[in-house]
């Protein structure tokens, strides 16, 4: 499997819209679709956490070409904090409950959309990292709250 | 080693937010997301944990240390 690129973002964005999926991309991805420059290995995505939307999730995935087992999408759908998929076309990981973010509400209320991706604010993303507290986020976290600053300075 | 009168990193960075402010999309997520073998991480094709701290907790049990994504 190789890098993840740009047209299987888009099929994310398509499929999770036909099957009426709420998410957005956060972690290092999220910061990259809003510009930032670096480099992840990872798309990942918050995601909602209800039970229409967890079966919206579990067949948009399928629709993604993800193989997963009927144990696997009742995991997803019995309300599992984070998710980590490797069985489809690209890596996800799921994460439904983001160290530093309250409620999905919140976020979703504050959310950037970048050419159709709904994007968690950089506010959201820092918050997130900086709670989280691993060592390969506070060796990122200054650069990435430059550009938080640089981003908000470039839109006003 | 970057001498004491070069450009601060803030300085870097900022060119580097405007290098990259110049590509379209596309090219900015071909340039972002790498592929490269996890061990441990990698090695299974679907994981899920019921709690954040509880997966946290599998990372520092399980994922060697160099891969950071042990907490501080």
């Amino acid at each position: 499997m190789g890098a993840f690129e740009y047209r299987q973002a888009e099929e994310i964005r398509d499929a999770f819209a036909r099957h009426g999926v709420r998410y957005l991309f956060i972690g290092k991805s999220g910061a990259i679709l809003l510009g930032f420059p670096d480099t992840t290995q990872d798309a990942d995505l918050f995601v909602e956490r209800t039970p229409a939307n967890g079966e919206a999730l579990v067949a948009a995935i399928r629709e993604l070409g993800f193989d997963l087992s009927a144990l696997q999408a009742s995991e997803m759908l019995r309300g599992k904090d984070f998710v980590q998929l490797k069985n489809g076309p690209f890596d996800l990981d799921l994460v439904f409950a983001p160290d530093g973010i309250e409620r999905f509400s919140d976020a979703w209320d504050r959310r950037i959309e970048v050419e159709g991706f709904p994007v968690c604010h950089p506010d959201d993303i820092i918050a997130s990292k900086a709670a989280t507290n691993r060592v390969k986020d506070r060796e990122s976290l200054p650069r990435l709250r430059s550009f938080r600053d640089y981003w908000i300075r470039s839109r006003s | 080693m970057r001498g004491h009168t070069g450009p601060s990193d803030e300085q870097l960075w900022i060119e580097e937010f405007e290098a990259a402010a110049k590509r379209p999309l596309p090219l900015r997520v071909r340039y972002a997301f790498i592929k490269t073998y996890r061990p441990v991480l990698d090695d299974e094709s679907f994981r899920a944990f019921d709690t954040m701290d509880e997966y946290r907790r599998w990372c520092e049990a399980n994922l060697p240390d160099w891969l950071g994504y042990g907490r501080v």
